[in-house]
Protein backbone atom coordinates (compact mmCIF):
# COMPACT_ATOMS: atom_id res chain seq x y z
CA UNK A 1 0.00 0.00 0.00
CA UNK A 2 2.72 2.56 1.11
CA UNK A 3 4.31 1.85 -2.64
CA UNK A 4 1.48 2.83 -4.25
CA UNK A 5 0.54 5.30 -2.71
CA UNK A 6 4.39 6.67 -2.92
CA UNK A 7 4.48 6.23 -6.70
CA UNK A 8 1.05 8.18 -7.13
CA UNK A 9 2.64 11.26 -4.78
CA UNK A 10 5.39 11.39 -7.06
CA UNK A 11 3.76 11.36 -9.66
CA UNK A 12 1.67 14.14 -8.30
CA UNK A 13 4.49 15.94 -7.03
CA UNK A 14 6.71 15.80 -10.94
CA UNK A 15 3.65 17.88 -11.76
CA UNK A 16 4.36 20.45 -9.22
CA UNK A 17 8.03 20.79 -10.04
CA UNK A 18 7.05 20.80 -13.63
CA UNK A 19 4.53 23.95 -12.81
CA UNK A 20 7.33 25.42 -10.01
CA UNK A 21 10.60 25.24 -12.83
CA UNK A 22 8.57 26.38 -16.12
CA UNK A 23 7.26 29.82 -13.98
CA UNK A 24 10.60 30.02 -12.55
CA UNK A 25 12.23 29.99 -16.10
CA UNK A 26 9.35 32.68 -17.22
CA UNK A 27 8.94 34.50 -14.12
CA UNK A 28 12.40 35.64 -14.03
CA UNK A 29 13.08 37.29 -16.63
CA UNK A 30 9.49 38.52 -17.34
CA UNK A 31 10.01 40.32 -14.33
CA UNK A 32 12.76 42.20 -15.31
CA UNK A 33 11.10 43.47 -17.91
CA UNK A 34 8.64 44.26 -15.89
CA UNK A 35 10.79 46.24 -13.39
CA UNK A 36 12.24 48.10 -16.09
CA UNK A 37 8.63 49.06 -17.26
CA UNK A 38 7.61 50.44 -13.43
CA UNK A 39 10.95 52.38 -13.92
CA UNK A 40 10.60 53.67 -16.97
CA UNK A 41 11.33 57.84 -17.25
CA UNK A 42 8.66 57.32 -20.12
CA UNK A 43 5.52 58.08 -18.38
CA UNK A 44 2.52 56.83 -20.16
CA UNK A 45 4.63 53.26 -20.28
CA UNK A 46 5.62 53.55 -16.23
CA UNK A 47 1.67 54.02 -15.37
CA UNK A 48 0.39 51.34 -17.42
CA UNK A 49 3.02 48.76 -15.76
CA UNK A 50 2.46 49.73 -12.36
CA UNK A 51 -1.23 49.54 -13.26
CA UNK A 52 -0.66 45.63 -14.39
CA UNK A 53 1.36 45.16 -11.49
CA UNK A 54 -1.62 46.64 -9.23
CA UNK A 55 -4.36 44.36 -10.87
CA UNK A 56 -2.42 41.14 -10.70
CA UNK A 57 -0.73 41.69 -7.19
CA UNK A 58 -4.43 42.86 -6.21
CA UNK A 59 -6.35 40.02 -7.23
CA UNK A 60 -6.34 36.30 -5.78
CA UNK A 61 -4.04 33.99 -8.30
CA UNK A 62 -6.94 31.46 -7.90
CA UNK A 63 -9.39 34.12 -9.38
CA UNK A 64 -6.74 34.85 -12.05
CA UNK A 65 -6.37 31.29 -12.81
CA UNK A 66 -10.16 30.24 -13.30
CA UNK A 67 -10.19 33.48 -15.23
CA UNK A 68 -7.15 32.56 -17.24
CA UNK A 69 -8.41 28.71 -17.78
CA UNK A 70 -12.71 29.03 -18.37
CA UNK A 71 -13.17 32.62 -19.87
CA UNK A 72 -11.40 32.29 -23.32
CA UNK A 73 -13.79 28.62 -23.75
CA UNK A 74 -16.80 30.82 -22.50
CA UNK A 75 -16.05 33.77 -25.22
CA UNK A 76 -14.92 31.34 -28.01
CA UNK A 77 -18.64 29.47 -27.32
CA UNK A 78 -16.95 25.63 -26.28
CA UNK A 79 -13.94 26.06 -28.27
CA UNK A 80 -11.97 26.79 -25.62
CA UNK A 81 -7.49 27.24 -26.52
CA UNK A 82 -6.54 24.54 -23.51
CA UNK A 83 -7.50 21.27 -24.16
CA UNK A 84 -6.91 18.02 -22.32
CA UNK A 85 -4.54 18.18 -19.25
CA UNK A 86 -1.76 19.68 -21.23
CA UNK A 87 -4.13 22.98 -21.51
CA UNK A 88 -4.47 23.01 -18.01
CA UNK A 89 -0.55 23.10 -17.25
CA UNK A 90 -0.17 25.54 -19.74
CA UNK A 91 -3.17 27.85 -18.42
CA UNK A 92 -1.13 27.26 -14.92
CA UNK A 93 1.70 28.28 -16.12
CA UNK A 94 0.69 31.16 -17.83
CA UNK A 95 -1.32 32.50 -14.87
CA UNK A 96 1.97 31.56 -12.33
CA UNK A 97 4.39 33.50 -14.80
CA UNK A 98 2.73 36.49 -15.00
CA UNK A 99 1.50 36.60 -10.97
CA UNK A 100 5.32 36.10 -9.62
CA UNK A 101 6.63 38.47 -12.81
CA UNK A 102 4.79 41.03 -11.12
CA UNK A 103 5.89 40.00 -7.64
CA UNK A 104 10.17 39.59 -8.71
CA UNK A 105 9.36 42.79 -10.55
CA UNK A 106 9.06 45.33 -7.65
CA UNK A 107 11.85 43.23 -5.96
CA UNK A 108 13.98 43.39 -8.66
CA UNK A 109 13.31 47.63 -8.81
CA UNK A 110 13.89 47.40 -5.11
CA UNK A 111 17.50 45.73 -5.89
CA UNK A 112 18.04 48.20 -8.74
CA UNK A 113 17.22 51.44 -6.78
CA UNK A 114 19.16 50.73 -3.59
CA UNK A 115 22.48 50.30 -5.12
CA UNK A 116 24.16 53.61 -4.66
CA UNK A 117 23.63 56.25 -7.37
CA UNK A 118 27.42 56.82 -6.66
CA UNK A 119 27.89 53.24 -8.45
CA UNK A 120 26.65 54.34 -11.35
CA UNK A 121 28.44 57.49 -11.35
CA UNK A 122 31.90 55.85 -11.02
CA UNK A 123 30.52 54.09 -14.17
CA UNK A 124 30.15 57.13 -15.50
CA UNK A 125 33.40 58.29 -15.33
CA UNK A 126 35.20 55.51 -16.60
CA UNK A 127 33.65 56.52 -20.09
CA UNK A 128 31.27 52.97 -19.39
CA UNK A 129 27.83 52.55 -21.57
CA UNK A 130 24.61 52.89 -20.03
CA UNK A 131 24.11 49.21 -20.97
CA UNK A 132 27.75 48.15 -19.41
CA UNK A 133 26.72 50.21 -16.01
CA UNK A 134 23.87 47.72 -15.74
CA UNK A 135 25.59 44.67 -16.52
CA UNK A 136 28.75 45.27 -14.69
CA UNK A 137 28.46 47.33 -12.16
CA UNK A 138 24.71 47.53 -11.08
CA UNK A 139 23.12 43.44 -11.47
CA UNK A 140 25.31 41.53 -9.36
CA UNK A 141 25.76 44.29 -6.72
CA UNK A 142 21.43 43.90 -7.28
CA UNK A 143 21.71 39.86 -7.17
CA UNK A 144 23.29 39.97 -3.56
CA UNK A 145 20.59 42.51 -2.39
CA UNK A 146 17.11 40.71 -3.41
CA UNK A 147 18.60 36.98 -2.93
CA UNK A 148 16.63 37.12 0.40
CA UNK A 149 13.77 38.17 -0.68
CA UNK A 150 13.62 36.21 -3.68
CA UNK A 151 14.21 33.04 -1.71
CA UNK A 152 11.06 34.37 0.34
CA UNK A 153 8.88 34.21 -2.93
CA UNK A 154 10.31 30.79 -4.49
CA UNK A 155 9.61 29.01 -1.43
CA UNK A 156 6.03 30.45 -1.53
CA UNK A 157 5.79 29.77 -5.22
CA UNK A 158 7.21 25.89 -4.19
CA UNK A 159 4.09 25.67 -2.49
CA UNK A 160 1.40 27.94 -4.20
CA UNK A 161 1.33 25.26 -6.30
CA UNK A 162 -1.35 23.48 -5.24
CA UNK A 163 -3.55 26.85 -6.26
CA UNK A 164 -3.54 25.00 -9.52
CA UNK A 165 -5.81 22.26 -8.62
CA UNK A 166 -8.73 25.03 -8.82
CA UNK A 167 -8.64 24.12 -12.43
CA UNK A 168 -7.91 20.57 -11.81
CA UNK A 169 -4.12 20.58 -12.61
CA UNK A 170 -3.50 17.44 -10.70
CA UNK A 171 -0.26 18.34 -8.84
CA UNK A 172 1.09 16.34 -5.26
CA UNK A 173 -2.21 17.70 -2.97
CA UNK A 174 -4.44 16.13 -5.78
CA UNK A 175 -3.11 13.05 -5.75
CA UNK A 176 -2.95 13.02 -2.26
CA UNK A 177 -6.69 13.80 -1.57
CA UNK A 178 -7.47 11.31 -4.74
CA UNK A 179 -6.55 8.67 -1.82
CA UNK A 180 -9.73 9.59 -0.17
CA UNK A 181 -12.16 9.65 -2.62
CA UNK A 182 -10.61 5.98 -4.40
CA UNK A 183 -7.14 5.74 -6.28
CA UNK A 184 -5.40 3.44 -7.06
CA UNK A 185 -7.81 1.01 -5.38
CA UNK A 186 -7.65 2.33 -2.34
CA UNK A 187 -10.19 4.81 -0.80
CA UNK A 188 -10.74 6.63 1.98
CA UNK A 189 -7.28 7.20 3.42
CA UNK A 190 -6.43 10.17 4.85
CA UNK A 191 -2.84 10.25 5.48
CA UNK A 192 -1.51 10.42 2.03
CA UNK A 193 -2.89 13.95 2.47
CA UNK A 194 -0.70 14.61 5.53
CA UNK A 195 2.72 12.80 3.72
CA UNK A 196 2.22 15.45 1.27
CA UNK A 197 3.60 17.85 3.61
CA UNK A 198 7.00 16.21 3.70
CA UNK A 199 7.35 16.48 -0.13
CA UNK A 200 7.10 20.15 0.24
CA UNK A 201 9.42 20.20 3.00
CA UNK A 202 12.15 18.05 1.78
CA UNK A 203 11.89 20.41 -1.58
CA UNK A 204 12.08 23.50 0.25
CA UNK A 205 15.18 22.68 2.39
CA UNK A 206 17.21 21.69 -0.58
CA UNK A 207 16.07 25.33 -1.82
CA UNK A 208 16.93 27.06 1.56
CA UNK A 209 20.62 25.32 1.62
CA UNK A 210 21.27 26.45 -2.13
CA UNK A 211 19.91 30.23 -1.00
CA UNK A 212 22.51 30.18 1.64
CA UNK A 213 25.10 28.85 -0.62
CA UNK A 214 24.40 31.72 -3.41
CA UNK A 215 24.59 34.07 -0.88
CA UNK A 216 27.85 32.90 0.54
CA UNK A 217 29.15 33.15 -3.13
CA UNK A 218 27.77 36.51 -3.34
CA UNK A 219 29.75 37.82 0.41
CA UNK A 220 32.51 39.94 -1.90
CA UNK A 221 29.86 42.30 -2.48
CA UNK A 222 30.18 44.61 0.49
CA UNK B 1 0.35 68.06 -11.59
CA UNK B 2 1.73 65.38 -9.60
CA UNK B 3 -1.55 64.84 -8.52
CA UNK B 4 -3.28 64.75 -11.60
CA UNK B 5 -0.59 61.94 -12.89
CA UNK B 6 -1.43 59.93 -10.12
CA UNK B 7 -5.20 60.53 -11.08
CA UNK B 8 -5.07 59.55 -14.76
CA UNK B 9 -2.87 56.69 -13.61
CA UNK B 10 -5.43 55.82 -11.06
CA UNK B 11 -7.99 56.07 -13.88
CA UNK B 12 -6.05 54.10 -15.99
CA UNK B 13 -6.25 51.13 -13.59
CA UNK B 14 -9.64 51.31 -12.97
CA UNK B 15 -10.63 51.09 -16.78
CA UNK B 16 -8.60 48.15 -17.29
CA UNK B 17 -10.44 46.75 -14.62
CA UNK B 18 -14.10 47.49 -16.04
CA UNK B 19 -12.64 46.25 -19.35
CA UNK B 20 -11.77 42.73 -17.48
CA UNK B 21 -15.26 42.77 -15.55
CA UNK B 22 -17.26 43.41 -19.15
CA UNK B 23 -15.12 40.77 -20.63
CA UNK B 24 -16.42 38.24 -17.65
CA UNK B 25 -20.02 40.03 -17.83
CA UNK B 26 -20.32 39.25 -21.50
CA UNK B 27 -19.27 36.02 -22.16
CA UNK B 28 -21.75 34.76 -19.71
CA UNK B 29 -24.35 36.53 -20.86
CA UNK B 30 -23.46 34.82 -24.17
CA UNK B 31 -23.33 30.87 -23.30
CA UNK B 32 -26.52 31.97 -22.03
CA UNK B 33 -27.60 33.47 -25.31
CA UNK B 34 -26.75 29.98 -27.21
CA UNK B 35 -28.93 27.86 -24.56
CA UNK B 36 -31.77 29.54 -25.56
CA UNK B 37 -30.90 29.48 -29.09
CA UNK B 38 -30.49 25.55 -29.12
CA UNK B 39 -33.29 24.78 -26.86
CA UNK B 40 -35.51 26.22 -29.32
CA UNK B 41 -33.72 24.94 -32.14
CA UNK B 42 -34.04 28.10 -34.33
CA UNK B 43 -31.09 30.85 -35.48
CA UNK B 44 -32.82 34.12 -35.03
CA UNK B 45 -29.85 35.94 -36.44
CA UNK B 46 -31.68 39.24 -35.88
CA UNK B 47 -31.17 38.51 -32.22
CA UNK B 48 -27.38 37.53 -32.78
CA UNK B 49 -26.67 40.68 -34.66
CA UNK B 50 -27.75 43.26 -32.03
CA UNK B 51 -25.29 41.98 -30.06
CA UNK B 52 -22.23 43.92 -31.83
CA UNK B 53 -19.35 41.84 -29.99
CA UNK B 54 -20.17 38.37 -31.34
CA UNK B 55 -18.35 38.72 -34.69
CA UNK B 56 -16.94 34.96 -34.59
CA UNK B 57 -19.81 33.63 -32.59
CA UNK B 58 -21.70 33.22 -35.55
CA UNK B 59 -19.80 30.03 -37.59
CA UNK B 60 -18.48 28.06 -34.51
CA UNK B 61 -21.45 28.88 -32.05
CA UNK B 62 -23.36 27.25 -34.55
CA UNK B 63 -21.30 24.27 -35.51
CA UNK B 64 -21.65 23.44 -32.00
CA UNK B 65 -25.18 24.06 -31.71
CA UNK B 66 -25.92 22.02 -35.17
CA UNK B 67 -24.72 18.54 -33.81
CA UNK B 68 -22.34 18.18 -30.65
CA UNK B 69 -22.39 14.27 -31.98
CA UNK B 70 -20.78 15.71 -35.20
CA UNK B 71 -18.63 17.44 -33.22
CA UNK B 72 -17.00 14.92 -30.86
CA UNK B 73 -16.92 12.15 -33.65
CA UNK B 74 -14.92 14.57 -35.74
CA UNK B 75 -12.68 14.93 -32.45
CA UNK B 76 -12.63 11.07 -32.34
CA UNK B 77 -12.32 11.56 -28.14
CA UNK B 78 -15.11 11.56 -26.12
CA UNK B 79 -13.91 13.60 -22.81
CA UNK B 80 -15.87 12.51 -19.78
CA UNK B 81 -15.53 14.73 -16.58
CA UNK B 82 -15.26 13.22 -13.30
CA UNK B 83 -14.51 13.18 -9.86
CA UNK B 84 -13.28 10.09 -7.76
CA UNK B 85 -16.19 8.62 -6.81
CA UNK B 86 -16.38 4.81 -5.60
CA UNK B 87 -18.71 2.87 -6.91
CA UNK B 88 -19.39 5.08 -9.95
CA UNK B 89 -16.32 6.70 -11.31
CA UNK B 90 -12.41 5.67 -9.03
CA UNK B 91 -9.05 4.57 -9.63
CA UNK B 92 -8.06 0.70 -9.92
CA UNK B 93 -5.30 -0.61 -8.58
CA UNK B 94 -3.24 -0.16 -12.13
CA UNK B 95 -4.38 3.59 -12.22
CA UNK B 96 -7.26 2.57 -14.60
CA UNK B 97 -10.81 4.15 -14.30
CA UNK B 98 -13.55 1.80 -13.32
CA UNK B 99 -16.51 2.30 -11.74
CA UNK B 100 -20.25 1.56 -13.33
CA UNK B 101 -20.27 5.14 -14.55
CA UNK B 102 -16.30 4.74 -16.33
CA UNK B 103 -17.81 0.88 -17.84
CA UNK B 104 -21.09 2.52 -19.63
CA UNK B 105 -19.11 5.91 -20.48
CA UNK B 106 -16.45 3.38 -22.33
CA UNK B 107 -19.09 1.68 -23.92
CA UNK B 108 -21.02 4.98 -24.97
CA UNK B 109 -17.68 6.24 -26.77
CA UNK B 110 -17.20 2.80 -28.53
CA UNK B 111 -20.89 3.03 -29.88
CA UNK B 112 -19.69 6.46 -31.17
CA UNK B 113 -16.68 4.98 -32.95
CA UNK B 114 -14.62 7.52 -30.64
CA UNK B 115 -12.13 7.22 -27.86
CA UNK B 116 -13.27 7.90 -24.22
CA UNK B 117 -11.03 10.22 -21.82
CA UNK B 118 -11.70 10.47 -18.48
CA UNK B 119 -11.01 14.06 -17.22
CA UNK B 120 -10.74 14.94 -13.24
CA UNK B 121 -12.97 18.19 -12.64
CA UNK B 122 -13.69 20.50 -9.49
CA UNK B 123 -17.10 19.84 -9.62
CA UNK B 124 -17.94 23.32 -8.46
CA UNK B 125 -16.73 23.91 -12.10
CA UNK B 126 -18.60 21.42 -14.14
CA UNK B 127 -20.91 24.07 -16.29
CA UNK B 128 -17.82 26.23 -17.00
CA UNK B 129 -16.01 23.15 -18.22
CA UNK B 130 -18.62 21.61 -20.12
CA UNK B 131 -19.68 25.55 -22.16
CA UNK B 132 -15.91 25.81 -22.40
CA UNK B 133 -15.27 22.60 -24.57
CA UNK B 134 -12.73 21.17 -22.21
CA UNK B 135 -15.40 18.52 -21.13
CA UNK B 136 -17.91 16.96 -23.41
CA UNK B 137 -20.12 15.61 -20.26
CA UNK B 138 -20.69 15.35 -17.16
CA UNK B 139 -21.31 11.30 -16.09
CA UNK B 140 -20.37 10.80 -12.68
CA UNK B 141 -23.45 10.18 -10.68
CA UNK B 142 -24.67 13.28 -11.08
CA UNK B 143 -28.23 14.09 -9.10
CA UNK B 144 -30.34 15.41 -11.91
CA UNK B 145 -31.50 18.84 -9.45
CA UNK B 146 -33.67 21.79 -11.12
CA UNK B 147 -30.76 23.37 -11.68
CA UNK B 148 -28.93 20.80 -13.71
CA UNK B 149 -31.89 20.05 -15.39
CA UNK B 150 -31.79 23.81 -16.97
CA UNK B 151 -27.89 24.48 -17.64
CA UNK B 152 -27.71 21.22 -19.10
CA UNK B 153 -28.65 18.92 -21.52
CA UNK B 154 -29.57 15.55 -19.63
CA UNK B 155 -30.00 12.24 -20.20
CA UNK B 156 -33.00 10.10 -18.65
CA UNK B 157 -32.23 8.98 -15.84
CA UNK B 158 -30.14 5.61 -15.09
CA UNK B 159 -29.33 5.23 -11.71
CA UNK B 160 -31.88 5.36 -8.25
CA UNK B 161 -30.37 7.25 -5.60
CA UNK B 162 -30.96 8.88 -2.05
CA UNK B 163 -29.21 11.28 -0.15
CA UNK B 164 -28.46 9.85 3.57
CA UNK B 165 -26.97 11.08 7.14
CA UNK B 166 -23.80 9.62 7.98
CA UNK B 167 -22.98 9.45 11.59
CA UNK B 168 -20.57 8.15 14.50
CA UNK B 169 -21.59 4.28 14.50
CA UNK B 170 -21.62 4.73 18.39
CA UNK B 171 -24.04 7.92 18.62
CA UNK B 172 -26.50 6.59 15.64
CA UNK B 173 -28.74 4.96 17.49
CA UNK B 174 -29.58 7.80 19.46
CA UNK B 175 -30.96 9.50 16.16
CA UNK B 176 -33.80 7.57 14.67
CA UNK B 177 -35.93 10.36 13.13
CA UNK B 178 -35.37 13.72 10.99
CA UNK B 179 -36.30 15.94 13.91
CA UNK B 180 -33.49 14.20 16.28
CA UNK B 181 -31.09 15.64 13.86
CA UNK B 182 -32.12 18.96 14.33
CA UNK B 183 -29.43 19.98 17.08
CA UNK B 184 -26.22 18.43 14.89
CA UNK B 185 -23.72 20.55 12.72
CA UNK B 186 -23.88 18.98 9.33
CA UNK B 187 -20.54 18.85 6.87
CA UNK B 188 -22.05 18.82 2.77
CA UNK B 189 -20.30 19.14 -0.46
CA UNK B 190 -21.27 22.97 -1.63
CA UNK B 191 -23.35 22.42 -4.45
CA UNK B 192 -24.70 19.30 -4.13
CA UNK B 193 -27.94 17.77 -3.99
CA UNK B 194 -26.98 16.99 0.05
CA UNK B 195 -26.39 20.36 0.92
CA UNK B 196 -30.07 21.25 -0.83
CA UNK B 197 -31.50 18.72 1.76
CA UNK B 198 -29.76 20.38 4.73
CA UNK B 199 -31.66 23.81 3.20
CA UNK B 200 -34.95 22.21 3.24
CA UNK B 201 -34.51 20.38 6.60
CA UNK B 202 -33.06 23.16 8.31
CA UNK B 203 -29.66 21.99 9.04
CA UNK B 204 -27.17 24.17 10.57
CA UNK B 205 -24.45 23.09 7.64
CA UNK B 206 -20.70 23.71 6.83
CA UNK B 207 -19.99 23.71 2.78
CA UNK B 208 -16.92 21.51 2.09
CA UNK B 209 -15.17 20.74 -1.10
CA UNK B 210 -16.38 17.18 -1.95
CA UNK B 211 -18.33 14.27 -0.19
CA UNK B 212 -15.27 12.79 0.89
CA UNK B 213 -14.11 16.11 2.90
CA UNK B 214 -17.78 15.69 4.41
CA UNK B 215 -16.68 11.88 5.62
CA UNK B 216 -13.37 13.30 6.63
CA UNK B 217 -15.01 15.86 8.67
CA UNK B 218 -17.07 13.48 10.64
CA UNK B 219 -14.25 11.46 11.22
CA UNK B 220 -12.35 13.97 12.46
CA UNK B 221 -14.73 14.82 14.54
CA UNK B 222 -15.47 18.70 13.28
CA UNK B 223 -18.38 18.33 12.20
CA UNK B 224 -21.32 15.51 13.74
CA UNK B 225 -22.84 14.64 10.65
CA UNK B 226 -22.62 14.35 7.12
CA UNK B 227 -25.63 14.48 4.39
CA UNK B 228 -23.67 12.46 1.31
CA UNK B 229 -25.01 10.16 -1.72
CA UNK B 230 -26.55 6.80 -0.48
CA UNK B 231 -23.93 4.79 -3.41
CA UNK B 232 -21.05 6.22 -1.76
CA UNK B 233 -22.46 5.62 1.18
CA UNK B 234 -22.52 2.24 0.63
CA UNK B 235 -18.97 2.04 -0.78
CA UNK B 236 -17.30 4.12 1.85
CA UNK B 237 -18.42 3.69 5.06
CA UNK B 238 -19.21 1.14 7.43
CA UNK B 239 -17.53 -2.93 8.24
CA UNK B 240 -14.36 -3.48 5.62
CA UNK B 241 -13.88 0.18 4.73
CA UNK B 242 -11.92 2.82 6.26
CA UNK B 243 -14.31 4.64 8.04
CA UNK B 244 -15.36 1.58 10.13
CA UNK B 245 -16.40 3.82 13.08
CA UNK B 246 -19.13 5.67 10.62
CA UNK B 247 -22.83 4.40 9.41
CA UNK B 248 -25.50 5.77 7.47
CA UNK B 249 -28.61 6.21 8.85
CA UNK B 250 -31.80 8.34 7.53
CA UNK B 251 -32.59 8.59 3.97
CA UNK B 252 -33.59 12.35 3.84
CA UNK B 253 -35.22 11.73 -0.29
CA UNK B 254 -35.21 9.89 -3.28
CA UNK B 255 -33.97 11.21 -6.47
CA UNK B 256 -32.31 10.28 -9.71
CA UNK B 257 -28.73 10.28 -11.76
CA UNK B 258 -28.66 11.32 -15.13
CA UNK B 259 -25.82 12.64 -17.10
CA UNK B 260 -25.15 15.94 -18.43
CA UNK B 261 -24.21 17.29 -21.67
CA UNK B 262 -23.97 20.64 -23.18
CA UNK B 263 -27.44 22.37 -23.35
CA UNK B 264 -28.84 21.81 -26.98
CA UNK B 265 -26.86 18.76 -27.33
CA UNK B 266 -27.65 15.43 -29.63
CA UNK B 267 -24.94 13.23 -27.49
CA UNK B 268 -28.04 13.35 -24.83
CA UNK B 269 -30.46 11.35 -26.97
CA UNK B 270 -27.43 9.17 -28.27
CA UNK B 271 -26.82 8.11 -24.96
CA UNK B 272 -30.58 7.42 -24.10
CA UNK B 273 -30.52 5.00 -27.40
CA UNK B 274 -27.21 3.57 -26.12
CA UNK B 275 -28.53 3.23 -22.34
CA UNK B 276 -31.62 1.21 -23.85
CA UNK B 277 -30.08 -0.88 -25.94
CA UNK B 278 -27.30 -2.19 -23.28
CA UNK B 279 -29.96 -2.24 -21.17
CA UNK B 280 -31.81 -4.45 -23.54
CA UNK B 281 -29.16 -6.91 -23.99
CA UNK B 282 -28.27 -7.05 -20.40
CA UNK B 283 -24.78 -5.82 -20.39
CA UNK B 284 -25.65 -2.75 -18.26
CA UNK B 285 -27.30 -5.17 -15.52
CA UNK B 286 -23.75 -7.50 -16.14
CA UNK B 287 -22.16 -3.94 -14.94
CA UNK B 288 -24.16 -3.21 -12.37
CA UNK B 289 -24.29 -6.20 -10.70
CA UNK B 290 -20.00 -6.32 -10.71
CA UNK B 291 -20.21 -2.75 -8.93
CA UNK B 292 -22.89 -3.59 -6.09
CA UNK B 293 -24.94 -0.62 -7.77
CA UNK B 294 -27.89 -2.94 -9.33
CA UNK B 295 -30.61 -2.43 -6.62
CA UNK B 296 -30.89 1.19 -7.60
CA UNK B 297 -30.49 0.74 -11.75
CA UNK B 298 -33.94 2.36 -13.31
CA UNK B 299 -35.36 -0.11 -15.43
CA UNK B 300 -35.99 1.15 -19.42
Amino acid sequence: MFLTVLNALNEGFLQTLKLFAVTLIGALPLGLVISFGSMSRFAPLRWLTRAVVWVIRGTPLMLQLIIIYYVPGQVMEGHSPWPGEFGRFLASCIAFIINYACYFSEIYRGGIQGVPVGQQEAGEVLGMTKRQIFFRVTLLQMIKRIVPPMSNEIITLVKDTSIARIISFQEVIWAGYAFMKGSHGYSGLIWPLFFTGVYYLVFNGALSMLFTWIERKMDYFR
Amino acid sequence: MEKMKKLAALLLALAMCLALAACGGESAAETEETGTDAASGTEESAGDGADAAETEETDTGDAAAESDLAYVQDKGTLVVGITEFEPLDYQSETGEWIGFDAEMATGFAQSLGVEVQFQLIDWDNKIMELDGGTIDCVWNGMTLTDEVLSAMECSAPYLNNAQVVILPADVAADYDSVESLADLTFAVESGSAGQEQAEVNGFTYTEVMDQATALLEVSSGTADAAIIDSLMAAAMVGEGTSYEGLTYTISLNSEEYGVGFRKGSDLAAALDEYLDSAYADGTMQAIAEEYGVDAALIAR
